[in-house]
This record gives structure tokens, C-alpha cells and sequence, in this order.
């Protein structure tokens, strides 16, 4: 019965994972990229390229039309903890990874701890990019470290608040500006019928940037050791804002990415989303009858005249260990993620906010959004990325931490537990993961 | 490959048993006979076993018992033979045990159920009472040609709160929270699995001859009393043998759990060992990963076991 199927997707998974990484795991143990290993190559070059951005495909054939020496093939997959970072894993195993890589910024220090990414430093240009790029992103690829650069910035997810501007106005309430305001607005909103928002359980990159916006960090990497903050007085200050709201049932709790939640937003029963520059496409697409009544503000504050954001997403264009072409390579990701054609594009197919200064000054990021009211939305967003904090620093074992931390809120959602407390525990795990590995970290 | 041939000479010893006893003197040891075709039958399979079966288990278990060494916060690792340290973690990992014993629970409730059904269909359908045979057997087995994660997707679809058809239903009973959705995935696996296993017995079934049935219904047995004296002692090998397979796919699960992580509440990354393998692997820790899913195997070959042999001490009784 169940075996059969069953069986053929736990073969699947086993294949992948064991019988692939039989096959190279000699490969695993070349030396870091090395400067000197970043030379042009002779005659034509392929290059591989896998992404979940939606159209990418187009951007590309740009390229390819006017690099003919450098063709670059792509892969699209679903995006990276859906699945794609999985297969990126057992590929740098298996020694037959893709030459470049979509790697969101919170997932570049587990590949990074995996050993799957090239030091592009001495590629030329890569260095010299910096200038090119809002501060707090460089120090996402660099990791903080001089003559290092682990990937190239591609976007980046300032956050702001999404909010139903008509049903505001309609019951005359005001658009909150603290999140004091945010939990006496939410009681008003209540008192209609509807939720004032939705409260991510198990997409957790939404509370981390709440957590970056209130000015904590979750790690820290001093060279010798990682220290892990998750129950930072920062972090248990959200946690328990948010606890609050879910204990008197002020915000709901569909979880994200699904049809009900799309329901939720598309009927008005939620009239704000906490979200980065990136959602304008989602809310747009998954509430299309709502077209017309959204606006975005700054995102509420922790104490009245702050000006702080907080950031949600945001990938980077890597380039994986084993690439026999990292120079071109590095020249490609330069083009896709500083260049205003593909920035342009990139931004109307999947609203990628750049993460490139020159990207922000782009004509398409200063028109008005028909889905918004004609609200030139950007400029929030241009606004929150200036006061998104640089100091946040992603963990080794990120795919681990979102596990463990949903595994516990989606309990503190239904009544088992509290966020603080899945903070605690995932505080613990996440140092078991560590050591499991042989990672260094304060206890 | 000589080593796959040794076990051939008894099968064929067997064999040659069942014709005319009289030939041979008792004990004799029976002449292997076309050396080269057994060979050529048997390397086909043996390689392909040994390449995508025994292989990946071997390395499996090899993974397992390696640890993982580092210099400094982003140093190089290197694997190192660590002895049982994986399996230690295996048995100190409370989520895991938790999980097996969820399963276990899933498999004592839904395994009963799906052949109860699946027998009771087998019946129907080869009683001389029902028409429509055709359609039936093909309307049953429908299920099972959707593969498992969409009918996960649209059995979700149906137990949603807001989007159900059977909205009525959904809103007042909440078949994804904590306590029922342990249930309401059992009914996905049930629907889906019925079909099939009523396949196999209803197979069963029509192998048994049918001057039993005349020798019944001249001792004054009804179709009920058939079914439950003659059918159902018949088919009992058949019957053990789909009860094993699902006791295997219980322990298994992992789309139709998968599959509800992303819309219910009360499914974590932990749900099922089977998920616990994968959650780890996606860490990456493939070593431990590699440990859970050698204990699981072992879980399941213990299981499956056991079952066989009460169930076989019973039949013999």
C-alpha cells in the first residue's frame, strides 16, 4: 500500500542525498577560492545559473544576446527553503553544483560554514562594487571581513506597513505610527470584525525583521565563537508584544502562503501586512480585488520620533565552490545585480527592490503604483532601507532555527506555549545544532 | 557472482521436490544445471541491487558513524570516524521518539481501518449479490492513481476553515488543529490506500476455487457465513500481507504530513521520523540524518517482524 509511493520518495530523497554525494566527496575539500584562481577563460564558456525570481528568464537572454563568449543557461526551482537550498546542499556534495546561485542573505553563512561558496574578492570588479551597494548588504556578503566577498547583492526587503488606506478611513481610524498605536488600533479593528494583521507562525523571517527593526541580533561571530541571542531582552520584548496580541485575538493566524491567507487579505478581514519592499507583488497577487485601496507608511516604532526598519529577505547572486568559471561568473552577477537594464527588469517581473544604490534612483522605482492608489511606494521603502540597522547578523544553521522557532510558535498560536518560551528552546537546539557540527559557540 | 547462485541450487532443489518424489532417493543433493543461464537471469538484478539498493544503504550506514570536525567559526570540516556518537543523539532526541510513537498511534487506528474497508470492498465485490462489478473495482482504485502529495493538496483544500466547499462543516470543526489533524491526515492515506489494498485481497479472493463454495452452500451455508468461514481464513496470507506493507508506509509517512506542515498549525518540522530525517538532512546534517534513518529502518524491519511472526504463531495454533 503506502510503501510503494512512499518508498519512491524516500528513494528519491535518499538517492539524492547518499548516492549523489558517492560520487565526489573528494571535491569537497578544495582550498578557499583563491585570488590567484580568478582569471578570464580561454574560448566560449557555459555558465549555470538556478533562481526562483519569476522572469528571470528574460533578463538573461539579454546577456546571452550580448556576451556570446559567455552563455548563461538557467534553472528555475522553488524559492530557497522551499526546496532549492536542499538541493544546492546534496549538489555542493555531490560536486556538481550549479556555477551561480540565488542564496538569500540569511542562508549565506550556512553555505558559507558548508564550504560552498567562492571568495570572489580578487575577481575583477567585485571589490571595487562595494560603493555600489547600500551599506548594510555588503556587510551580509562580506561577513564583516576585509578582501572577502561571498556573493553579490541583489535585493534587498526593507520593511514598511502595508495597510488598507479605505477601510482606515471608513471607521476613522488612525494609521498607527508606534506599535503602541499599532495594539490600541488593533483593538478598534477588532471591534469591526476584522484582524488589524497577520501573525507569521512559520515564515519566521518576519519576526527576525522585527527583531532587526527593535535593534537585536540573534548571532554574533567574534572569529572564534558564535554566540546565539535569540532570547535577547530585544527579541523577548517582541515576543511578548506579539504574544499579547495573539492572547486577546487581535491579530490572526493563518499561516502564510496559503489560500486562506490570500482569502484573508483578499475579503478585508486583514488591513495590514508588516512586510518588505518584495510583498507589494504578493499582496497584489494574492488579494486582487482589494486593487486600488492599499498604501504603505514607515513601519511603527518602538518609541515615538525612532526611525528604525526593520529587513525581510533580500537574496544575493553567489557564485558556488567547483565553478571552473568564476570569473565570468562574477562578471555576470556584477551585470545582473548593478546593471539599470536588468535592475529595471528585475523589478517589474518580481518587484525586486535593488539592493544596488544606482538601482534606487531607477525611473520605474519613482512612478506611482496603480495597485496602491498611484502611491509612489519606493519612496517609503528607499526611506526604510536608509534606516535598516547593519548590525544584524545571520546564524550557520538558519534552516535549523526557522524549523525549531516555527515548530514553537506555530504551538504558541494554538494555545501551547508561548513565543518566549519557543525562543528559549530554539535557543537550546540551535546550540545543539551547532556543536553537532563541530561549530564553535558560547553556551 | 557466484554468492547470488548458492541460494538458486536450494530454490531449485525446492522446485524439483514438488515434481515426481518417486525419481529421486530422499536427500539426494539435486545437480545444479545451467550454471550460465541462472547467472544471466540473476546478474541483471543482482547489479541493479546491489548498485541502488544494498550501495546507498551501505553508505548510509557509513555516514552515520562519521562526525564532523572544524577548526574556528568557518573552518574547514573534515569527517572523521566517530563511532555511535550520531546514534547517541538518535536516542537522546526526544521529537523523534515522540514521532515514532505518533506514527505508531496513526498506525494502530488507520491500518485496522483502511483493511477493514479494503476487505469489505474485496467482498462486495466478488459476492454474486452485487452488480456493477467493473465499475466498482475501477471506481475504488481511483484514489490510488492520485499521487499522494495532490490528494494531500486537495484534501487540505476540502478541511480548510474558510475555503471549503463544506465550509459549514469546517468552520465549527477544525480538522487541521492539534487534535484532529493527526486524523484528518489518516483519512487522506485511507482514501487513497483503500483501492489498493481491496486490489490484492479481491485478487486473493478469486484464486480460491469455487467447488468450496459449492461444498458450503451444500452444507447450508449463506453468503454471509461463506465470507466469513471460507473467504476470510483463505485470503488471511493476503490479508497479513498488506497489513505489513502498511505498517512499513505508517512508519514512512512523510508527503501528506509534508504537505500539511505549510497550512496547519499543529504539523512541525518533526511531525514524523520520516520528516525528522528530512528537516535534518536540510540543515545539513547529513550524518545524523543518515543515523535516524538507519534506526527508522530498523524500527520498521522490528515491526514488520514481529507482526509476521504473531501473526503466523496464531494461524498455526
Amino acid at each position: 500500500m503506502q510503501i510503494k509511493k512512499r518508498a519512491a520518495t524516500v528513494a528519491l530523497l535518499t538517492a539524492a542525498t547518499v548516492v549523489l554525494a558517492g560520487c565526489a566527496s573528494g571535491s569537497t575539500t578544495q582550498d578557499s577560492g583563491d585570488a590567484a584562481a580568478c582569471a578570464p577563460s580561454d574560448g566560449k564558456v557555459d555558465l549555470t545559473f538556478t533562481t526562483w525570481i519569476p522572469g528571470i528568464e528574460d533578463v538573461v537572454k539579454i546577456w546571452n544576446e550580448d556576451n556570446p563568449d559567455v552563455q548563461v543557461k538557467v534553472q528555475t526551482g522553488p524559492n530557497g527553503n522551499g526546496g532549492t537550498y536542499q538541493n544546492f546542499f546534496n549538489q555542493l556534495k555531490a560536486g556538481n553544483a550549479p556555477d551561480l546561485g540565488q542564496i538569500e542573505y540569511d542562508a549565506l553563512p550556512n553555505f558559507r560554514v558548508q564550504d560552498g561558496l567562492t571568495n570572489l574578492a580578487s575577481c575583477e570588479g567585485v571589490l571595487d562594487a562595494q560603493d555600489n551597494f547600500v551599506d548594510w548588504t555588503w556587510g551580509q556578503v562580506n561577513f564583516g571581513e576585509a578582501d572577502a566577498v561571498y556573493a553579490v547583492p541583489q535585493d534587498a526587503g526593507p520593511m514598511a506597513m502595508f495597510y488598507r488606506a479605505d477601510l482606515f478611513a471608513a471607521n476613522n481610524i488612525a494609521i498607527p505610527t508606534t506599535w503602541e498605536e499599532f495594539a490600541v488600533a488593533a483593538e478598534a479593528v477588532r471591534a469591526t470584525g476584522g484582524y488589524i494583521t497577520n501573525f507569521s507562525q512559520s515564515d519566521i523571517n518576519q519576526f527576525a525583521g522585527f527583531v532587526w527593526q527593535a535593534g537585536g541580533s540573534w548571532f554574533e561571530n567574534d572569529g572564534d565563537n558564535w554566540t546565539i541571542d535569540l532570547t535577547s531582552p530585544e527579541s523577548v520584548k517582541v515576543a511578548d508584544y506579539w504574544q499579547d496580541l495573539i492572547d486577546r485575538d487581535l491579530v490572526s493566524t493563518n499561516p502564510p502562503w496559503t489560500d486562506e491567507w490570500n482569502n484573508a487579505y483578499n475579503t478585508g478581514s486583514n488591513w495590514t501586512w508588516n512586510s518588505a519592499a518584495w510583498g507589494a507583488n504578493s499582496i497584489a497577487s494574492g488579494a486582487p480585488d482589494t486593487a486600488g485601496n492599499w498604501s504603505v507608511a514607515l513601519s511603527p516604532q518602538w518609541a515615538s520620533g525612532d526611525n528604525a526598519a526593520g529587513n525581510w529577505g533580500g537574496s544575493s547572486t553567489a557564485v558556488f565552490k567547483g565553478s571552473k568559471h568564476p570569473y565570468e561568473a562574477a562578471q555576470f552577477a556584477l551585470w545582473l545585480n548593478t546593471s539599470d537594464e536588468a535592475l529595471t527588469m528585475l523589478n517589474e517581473s518580481a518587484n525586486l527592490y535593488p539592493a544596488a544604490k544606482s538601482g534606487l534612483e531607477l525611473p520605474a522605482l519613482k512612478e506611482g503604483v496603480e495597485f496602491y492608489g498611484g502611491q509612489p511606494i519606493y519612496d517609503v521603502f528607499a526611506e526604510a532601507s536608509a534606516q535598516v540597522s547593519p548590525d544584524f547578523v545571520w546564524g550557520p544553521t538558519m534552516t535549523q532555527v526557522y524549523n525549531d522557532t516555527s515548530d514553537g510558535f506555530k504551538g504558541a498560536v494554538t494555545g501551547n506555549g508561548t513565543l518566549t518560551e519557543a525562543l528559549t528552546s530554539a535557543q537550546q537546539s540551535t546550540i545543539n545544532a551547532l556543536e553537532a557540527q563541530s561549530i564553535p559557540v558560547n553556551k | 557472482m557466484s554468492a547470488p547462485a548458492v541460494p538458486m541450487t536450494d530454490a531449485a532443489g525446492a522446485a524439483a521436490g514438488k515434481g515426481p518424489r518417486a525419481a529421486k532417493p530422499p536427500g539426494a543433493k539435486p545437480r545444479v544445471q545451467h550454471k550460465g543461464a541462472i547467472l544471466a537471469f540473476v546478474i541483471p538484478f543482482g547489479a541493479l541491487f546491489a548498485l541502488f539498493y544494498l550501495l546507498p544503504i551501505g553508505y548510509a550506514i557509513y555516514q552515520s558513524l562519521l562526525v564532523i570536525e572544524r577548526e574556528g567559526t568557518f573552518g574547514q570540516a573534515t569527517q572523521v570516524f566517530g563511532g555511535l556518537t550520531q546514534y547517541i543523539l538518535v536516542f537522546q532526541n526526544g521529537p523523534f521518539w515522540e514521532s515514532i510513537g505518533r506514527v505508531l498511534a496513526f498506525g494502530a487506528v488507520q491500518v485496522p481501518i483502511m483493511l477493514g474497508l479494503a476487505l469489505l470492498f474485496a467482498l462486495l465485490l466478488d459476492s454474486p449479490l452485487v452488480r456493477g462489478k467493473k465499475f466498482f473495482r475501477l471506481a475504488f482504485f481511483v484514489p490510488y492513481a492520485v499521487p499522494g502529495v495532490i490528494a494531500a493538496i486537495m484534501w487540505g483544500y476540502l478541511y480548510s476553515p474558510n475555503l471549503s466547499p463544506f465550509s459549514a462543516v469546517t468552520e465549527n470543526i477544525n480538522f487541521l488543529s492539534a487534535d484532529l489533524v493527526l486524523w484528518a491526515i489518516a483519512n487522506v492515506v485511507t482514501w487513497v490506500f483503500v483501492g489498493y489494498n481491496m486490489l490484492i485481497i479481491y485478487s486473493a479472493l478469486l484464486a480460491i476455487p469455487a467447488e468450496l463454495y459449492e461444498a458450503a452452500r451444500l452444507d447450508g451455508a449463506g453468503q454471509l457465513r461463506i465470507a466469513w468461514s471460507v473467504k476470510i481464513p483463505l485470503i488471511m496470507p493476503a490479508i497479513v500481507l498488506t497489513a505489513i506493507f502498511s505498517i512499513i508506509g505508517t512508519l514512512q509517512l512523510l508527503a501528506e504530513p509534508q504537505v500539511f506542515r505549510s497550512f496547519s498549525s499543529a504539523v512541525t518540522s518533526t511531525f514524523t521520523p520520516n520528516l525528522t530525517v528530512y528537516s535534518t538532512s536540510s540543515i545539513p546534517n547529513f550524518n545524523l540524518a543518515a543515523a535516524f534513518s538507519v534506526v527508522l529502518a530498523l524500527a520498521t524491519f522490528i515491526l514488520s517482524f514481529t507482526f509476521l511472526k504473531f501473526t503466523q504463531r496464531k494461524e498455526s495454533k
